[in-house]
């Protein structure tokens, strides 16, 4: 496991652990955890928090049957699917990236994405992840050396570095790294080193473009 | 009620929760499930209830969990969690998943489900025993106020915008009461840890 140098921002992760974050930021935040063991933690005591705010809650009874049916149905139902998040050990003698959580969301391998092509040296996979709460997941695939379009988003995003570098004005970002933006930063990431830069990004809302070429560009690229 | 010692076990020398669910794990034990039934379940149905659920979606979700609680018993590990702990984690999951459905109702049931994780991963190395306890120490010590919209970040599925305007508060107030009280619970694990 490589020591990532960017992480989330405490609050993204108090709103994953609390189950608040949309779908396609919960992808994002739950690979990161599978490869930083620090954040992993952090959530593990969010979620003790949770825990004992759990045995605060003010009891409500439960109906006179209840027992009962619980009991009869954990009789009549076959054993229970496991989520993905909780099978990550099946992947357990894949490549590291075929074990994120991130893999069943591809079907398999990142090698096998289709990739589309939305400005030069610049590729996209957009991915289904719109079950609850509407956010927009991606794969981007920067060729080195390529600057991506000065940005600012209305909402927040979640950018998870999972091939290759880049930098921007906040610093440099490797495999494993999370850049966690609000509708503050404004950021020109540029990809470098010997492989394109593979990230996984999650958006609340489109990106604001800050220069007019951008702006005009937009509609085109469709990020 | 949270003991003092911020443990999750009733008082007396009643078996602990988290020996209930290695007894179910171990023999499908029904006497330890309906303690941890009697426990839990109205807990559940109450933070679902405080979350926005009405009684009946709240009775309907808080059974599921009992069901998963029931049949998942086997992937507890009380070294990593406490059964509190655990029993909230799928409670959360349960309230993603109706949602998800409820704006997905056509949903394929081979569509990955990713809800944050019920139960720490294998290899995974932080021992939160102690920690729990610390936490459970840290949150009594709150202000009344933080501890107020903590709560409400745990229960509700609503943004915090929403649960600002509830309170009549700004949002700055709200996010600042809520990093407070995540900095000092951090600060009362960091102290000679």
């Amino acid at each position: 496991m490589s020591k990532a140098n960017h992480h989330p921002r405490r609050e993204t992760l108090a709103d994953y652990a609390a189950g608040r974050l949309d779908e396609a930021r919960a992808v994002v935040v739950a690979t990161h955890l599978a490869m930083c063991e620090q954040c992993a933690c952090e959530v593990a005591e969010l979620e003790a928090l949770g825990g004992h705010l759990l045995e605060t809650a003010e009891p409500v009874p439960m109906a006179i049957d209840a027992l009962e049916t619980v009991l009869a149905r954990a009789d009549a139902t076959a054993n229970i699917v496991l989520p993905a998040s909780l099978t990550v050990d099946r992947f357990a003698n894949e490549a590291p990236e075929r074990r994120l959580p991130l893999s069943e969301y591809l079907n398999g391998s990142i090698d096998d994405v289709k990739w589309r092509p939305v400005a030069p040296g610049i590729a996209q996979h957009v991915i289904e992840a719109e079950g609850y709460r509407r956010g927009v997941l991606r794969l981007l695939k920067i060729a080195p050396g390529t600057r991506m379009l000065e940005h600012s988003h209305r909402g927040e995003e979640l950018t998870l570095i999972l091939r290759g570098a880049y930098k921007d004005e906040i610093g440099e970002f490797s495999v494993g790294d999370l850049a966690d933006l609000d509708g503050e930063h404004t950021h020109q990431p540029e990809a470098f080193g010997d492989e394109p830069c593979i990230c996984l990004i999650a958006t609340s809302a489109p990106l604001e473009f800050k220069t007019m070429l951008g702006k005009i560009a937009q509609p085109f690229v469709r990020l | 009620m949270t003991a003092p010692d911020g443990n999750s076990a009733p008082a007396g020398q009643a078996p602990t929760m988290e020996d209930c669910l290695a007894r179910i794990a171990e023999s499908g034990d029904r006497r330890a499930f309906s303690e941890i039934f009697a426990y839990f379940a109205p807990r559940v149905k109450g933070f679902l209830m405080k979350g926005g659920a009405s009684p009946e979606e709240a009775e309907d979700l808080a059974q599921d969990v009992m069901v998963k609680v029931l049949k998942k018993a086997k992937l507890f590990d009380s070294s990593k969690a406490s059964a509190a702990t655990w029993i909230f984690a799928i409670a959360r999951n349960a309230r993603i998943d109706a949602v998800r459905r409820a704006s997905k109702p056509d949903l394929d049931a081979n569509e990955p489900m990713l809800t944050p994780e019920e139960a720490p991963r294998a290899d995974f190395l932080c021992e939160l025993k102690e920690r729990n306890a610390r936490i459970g120490i840290a949150l009594a010590k709150l202000p009344a106020e933080q501890l107020d919209v903590m709560k409400l970040h745990f229960y509700e599925d609503e943004p915090h915008s929403s649960i600002a305007e509830r309170l009549g508060l700004p949002l700055g107030t709200v996010k600042s009461r809520l990093r407070l009280a995540f900095e000092k619970i951090r600060k009362e694990l960091e102290e000679d840890a």
